[in-house]
């Protein structure tokens, strides 16, 4: 408490008018609005799922008080404690007031950029100009880096696209490569989550399903879930907030995987119960593979084949087959051929829980008692029935996201995780394990009968040299690798570039504090010619910015959106969900503009905004990322003309008014706030658009196994190697149709390095959204959580260590190191040091309560060696040593 | 009121709209969430405590009132009238739960800066030198609302009605589950009921 005191009290030397020296002088109230009381309808963004529903009371032209909008969809009227702090976001003095251009030429988080207060003219007929330069050069020359900051505008992507730059880079994503094996599976995004209407028997890694960090519908639905007593299985080297309303299962940190490979291999070795009829009608495992890991195929059709034990004979994925053979080894054409159901099992014979065990601390017995109680729940064989429609009933499920995907073979443990879920067959069905995103025919088989990789499984085509400073030719499954783009500015010649970055635009993006090692980030940074910023707060690349471009606040913006279904969890509260909500703005506080305001300003003054090809022209053919058609998109008969200007709002009434139908569009949602239109909850489930036997699911990961062998040929044809990889096979072993055992960049540490750090979203900072941790009404409560902002260790660990709570410690990992106090707790595992949240750095302008609490991501990797090869994810959990501050090293 | 401690998932919401709905002055928080942890590794858990005022039926902060600030509704909520109060404090040292706050200054969230707006409106209700404390949103019981901690609950974990009513809810609830009030050995008998713990 003190400590908050005291960092409050420094906000008197960092004083805010447009960082000069008085405080800053809010503005009079506008007589003209004096007495008037009215209620907007609002939509939260203090989180990166941005969906709640609210009301925004203004009194007098100021915002009074925001709350859930009772009874609305999806939130119910309830609100997470971020949400409820949102006038703070609106009223904070440490916003960026008016366009500023640096006159100081020098760059760094602790020189003062010297900003002159410019007009808006001025401010942006500066960056088209030198904007338009870079473009006449070479387009690829823009990164646009989007991040959480900002997840409400509609047109940078399509300004990028007008501009001509494949490097939309965004900041957020390579510490949660969660996205692969669902895009490849489930051909869905962002990930999958348990259907928390039926599930009975839930084991969840390295995730969260709401509570851990406040989201409102996950936890809705988290708490139902608990009370009609589903059993909830933690596996997670913190006990946290949902571990302690179920079985926590202590595990050594980023060895998830090793638990994953000894549950399955339980499942393949001792229990040996499988939904065989899953298997061999909803899954390639019955498909023959041949000698060289491909499928073995009909010589006529081309087709992949599947044998018939009763006729003895192969037959091509779509032919009527009296019995389909899930084991054994057949001659086809000649040639010798097993299923591959037989492949994968027999990979996984060598994981026996007591191997596990010795890796990742769990006992084996552990392991094996979670293994049968999965598959006991999971009712194989049973159907539900839903709206008049049956399906299949597995009430059983198991998740995993980024505190098991991040380290080097990641993407294996999440997949591994889909041949769990398989064995038992609760894929898109009532009860077990959905994608979370797309509803509809996503399922829909290809030409080898298996569901079409989508998303991020699709895989960025080669190139060379390449054209996307992020390495995507290198990594064309990753996520999102702001690591990769900045060691190529860095060293363009190592990454093989043939172009220079010359100009960065930020979006919402902020690598500096949310990726790794932020000194090197700054390095590139000052060597970027030009740096922009559309900025809400003198956040870190806004402090290092050429020009800012101050953008409102999310209680100032015009936001129309389509709903999402929700990444934590799926059940009847948002099942069969489609709905479209407005969020009405409030007057501004500050000299602001809306983002996409600005950026239609920029694409005109650039030259880019008009025309085939121009921003109106890439919305017109843009849909939605998640949900396509049904998305807000420019419907046939609403596309915008190419050659006239159009208002963001024109803009938004003709999305709405293709969605919402009978000519309703802004001024209708405007009076409403939200049109809901509920589907039944059947339609929830995506094996509704492709039951029985209609589509397949990939058990064998063969689409996996053909990028890695297309990448090995491209990298042989151009005589080139992965850049900062020695070992090419230390990339390629991550590319096996099958997961198998390889160990992470910090299992085999030097002793020193004894413990693992490891970090969680919290629900005062869930992801660096609406700038949560310079939030006043937040701080003052995590300044009293005895977890938040502080360093975690077990009891017995730091009594071994002769550290108590309370003391000065500095963490070290080989990457970095930060300090901050001890707690010493009963919550983690022996081998854990725990730093929630992203708190720390922040920049001399912005408000200094960013900068309190040790920064986790100062201890982790940039090195390609530490990467997860397929996603491009990095390493989240370090090792690392601790000591009291000032005694040793 | 009846709060679930099975649902409660220690979030703070309630905390944080309590603050929005009133406006408190920084440091001012009416409700509060104890949270601590119970056993030892690995089957150690953390647990939550959410602590509203408990408006008890024998308010002990009532009875040290000198000046009759303290008042105790015909509904059984405990207010305080801010004009009566002389800001001696007697109440916050008899009070066992922590649920009374001396105003030493009406204090912003931007030290060395100007309140905000939304300050400047609403700390104009809040006196110097007077107590304050949580009034299970009077104001919006009145317009037939729910307090905002209720109504802002993620876990739907509180429940709010008439004790007095042996058919309502909170009653229901208090009876199945057996609920149990904050250290009732103190005679405090509070309105708060604490269920599934």
């Amino acid at each position: 408490m003190a400590e908050y005191e005291k960092v409050l009290k420094t906000a008197q030397l960092a004083s805010p008018d447009l960082f000069g020296s008085a405080p800053y002088r809010w503005k009079e109230v506008d007589p003209e609005v004096k007495g008037e009381r009215k209620v907007l309808f609002g939509m939260c963004r203090m989180c990166m799922q941005g969906d709640c529903l609210t009301l925004v009371h203004v009194e007098d032209g100021v915002v009074v008080k925001i709350e859930g909008h009772p009874g609305a969809p999806p939130n119910y009227g309830s609100l997470c404690p971020r949400g409820n702090s949102a006038v703070m976001n609106l009223y904070n003095p440490y916003r960026v007031k008016a366009p500023l251009l640096r006159t100081n030429p020098e760059k760094g988080l602790d020189v003062d950029p010297m900003w002159k207060e410019i007009s808006w003219d001025e401010a942006l007929d500066i960056v088209a100009e030198r904007l338009k330069k870079v473009r006449e050069k070479d387009p690829r020359g823009l990164v646009v880096n989007e991040g959480w900051g900002q997840r409400d505008t509609i047109i940078r992507v399509p300004f990028q696209k007008a501009f001509g730059t494949p490097n939309e880079v965004g900041s957020h994503g390579p510490l949660c490569t969660v996205h692969y094996a669902t895009c490849l599976v489930h051909a869905n995004f962002p990930v999958s989550v348990v259907d928390l209407e039926y599930c009975q028997y839930h084991i969840t890694l390295g995730r969260s399903l709401g509570p851990n960090f406040a989201t409102t519908g996950g936890t809705r639905k988290f708490a139902k879930a608990i009370e009609r007593g589903m059993k909830l299985v933690v596996v997670d080297p913190r006990c946290s907030y949902e571990a302690s309303k179920g079985e926590w299962v202590p595990i050594r940190p980023g060895t998830d995987l090793a638990f994953l490979l000894a549950m399955a291999h339980v499942m393949f070795y001792e229990i040996q119960k499988y939904d065989e009829w899953f298997l061999k009608n909803r899954t390639n495992a019955p498909y023959l593979i041949g000698p060289d890991g491909y499928y073995c195929r009909d010589p006529e059709s081309g087709k992949p084949v599947l044998w018939d034990p009763v006729e003895k004979t192969a037959r091509p994925w779509d032919a009527r087959f009296k019995d389909i053979a899930l084991s054994g080894t057949y001659t086809v054409n000649g040639v010798e051929c097993r299923t591959a159901f037989d492949v994968v099992r027999d990979q996984f014979a060598p994981y026996t829980p007591e191997w596990a065990e010795r890796i990742c601390t769990v006992p084996a017995a552990t392991i094996r008692r979670i293994a049968r109680e999965f598959v006991e729940h999971a009712r194989i064989g049973s159907t539900i029935e839903i709206d008049g429609f049956t399906f299949p009933f597995r009430p059983a499920s198991l998740n995993t996201e980024r505190n098991v995907t991040n380290h080097r073979g990641g993407t294996y443990a999440d997949l591994t995780g889909k041949i769990i879920n398989m064995l038992v067959g609760n894929i898109e069905v009532p009860g077990g394990c959905l994608g979370c995103g797309k509803r509809g025919p996503v399922l829909a088989p290809g030409p080898d009968g298996t569901v079409m990789p989508a998303y991020e499984a699709v895989g960025v085509p080669f190139k060379f040299p390449p054209d996307h400073v992020d390495m995507a030719e290198f990594y064309p499954h990753r996520h999102t690798a702001p690591h990769l783009t900045i060691k190529a500015i860095l060293d363009p010649e190592k990454y093989y570039l043939d172009y220079r970055v010359e100009a960065w635009l930020s979006v919402g993006g902020n690598p500096i504090r949310a990726n790794a090692q932020p000194d090197v980030y700054v390095e590139a940074f000052k060597k970027i010619p030009f740096v922009v910023s559309i900025a809400y707060h003198m956040d870190e690349p806004t402090y290092l910015a050429d020009v800012v471009l101050p953008e409102h606040s999310f209680l100032e913006r015009m936001r129309v959106v389509a709903f999402w279904p929700q990444h934590q969890s799926v059940s009847n509260e948002t099942n069969g969900l489609q709905m479209v909500s407005i969020n009405q703005p409030v007057p501004p506080v500050f000299n602001t503009r809306h983002v996409d305001e600005i950026l239609l300003e920029l694409a005109e003054r650039i030259g880019i905004l008009y025309g085939e090809g121009g921003v109106y022209d890439q919305l017109n053919r843009s849909t939605d990322f998640i949900i396509g058609d049904e998305g807000l998109v420019l419907r046939e008969g609403y596309k915008l003309d190419l050659n006239t200007k159009y208002s963001l709002e024109e803009i938004f009434d003709r999305q709405l008014k293709g969605w919402i139908g009978e000519g309703k569009g802004l001024d209708y949602l405007n009076k409403v706030g939200y049109v809901a239109r509920w589907n039944s909850p059947k339609t929830g489930y995506n094996y509704y658009y492709f039951p029985e036997d209609r589509t397949r699911h990939e058990f064998y990961f063969i689409n996996l196994k053909k990028q890695g062998d297309s990448l090995r040929e491209n990298l042989r044809k151009h005589q080139i190697k992965f850049p900062g990889i020695d070992d090419e096979e230390y990339i390629f072993d991550l590319y096996k149709p099958v997961p198998h055992w390889v160990e992470n960049s910090e299992l085999n540490a030097p002793e020193e390095f004894d413990l693992w750090a490891i970090n969680w979203k919290t629900p005062y900072y869930s992801s660096d959204t609406g700038n949560v941790t310079g939030n006043p009404w937040l701080a003052e409560i995590y300044a009293k959580d005895p977890y938040e902002a502080v360093i975690c260790v077990n009891s017995a660990t730091a009594q071994k260590k002769g550290l108590k709570d309370g003391d000065l410690v500095i963490v070290e990992s080989r990457y970095g190191k930060i300090e901050g106090r001890l707690r010493t707790s009963e919550l983690f595992h022996p081998d854990a040091v725990g730093v929630s949240g992203c708190y720390g750095r922040g920049t001399p302008q912005s408000n200094p309560l960013n900068r309190k609490g040790p920064n986790f991501n100062t201890l982790l990797p940039l090195d390609e060696k530490t990467l997860d090869g397929v996603s491009a994810g990095q390493e989240i959990a370090p090792r690392v040593k601790i000591y009291r501050k000032g005694e040793r090293r | 009121m009846v709060i679930d401690l099975l649902r409660c998932v220690g979030c703070n919401s309630c905390t944080v709209a309590c603050r929005a709905e009133h406006g408190t002055p920084a440091n001012v928080q009416f409700n509060k969430i104890k949270k601590y942890e119970i056993g030892k590794y690995p089957t150690a858990k953390m647990k939550f405590l959410p602590m509203p005022c408990m408006h008890c039926q024998y308010p002990p902060c009532l009875k040290v009132c000198p000046a009759g600030a303290t008042i105790k509704k015909e509904d059984g909520i405990v207010l305080v009238d801010e004009n009566k109060c002389i800001g001696c404090r007697a109440c916050i040292v008899a009070c066992p739960y922590e649920s009374r706050h001396f105003l030493w200054d009406i204090k912003g969230y931007y030290p060395g800066n100007l309140p905000t707006p939304y300050e400047a409106l609403k700390h104009k209700k809040f006196d110097r030198g007077t107590v304050v404390k949580c009034n299970f949103c009077a104001h919006r019981l009145e317009k037939g609302r729910l307090p905002a901690c209720v109504e802002t609950c993620p876990a739907q974990a509180r429940y709010f009605g008439d004790l007095d009513d042996p058919e309502s809810e909170v009653s229901r609830l208090i009876a199945l589950h057996r609920g149990t009030a904050f250290r009732p050995e103190l005679g405090t008998e509070p309105s708060v009921f604490y269920i599934k713990g």
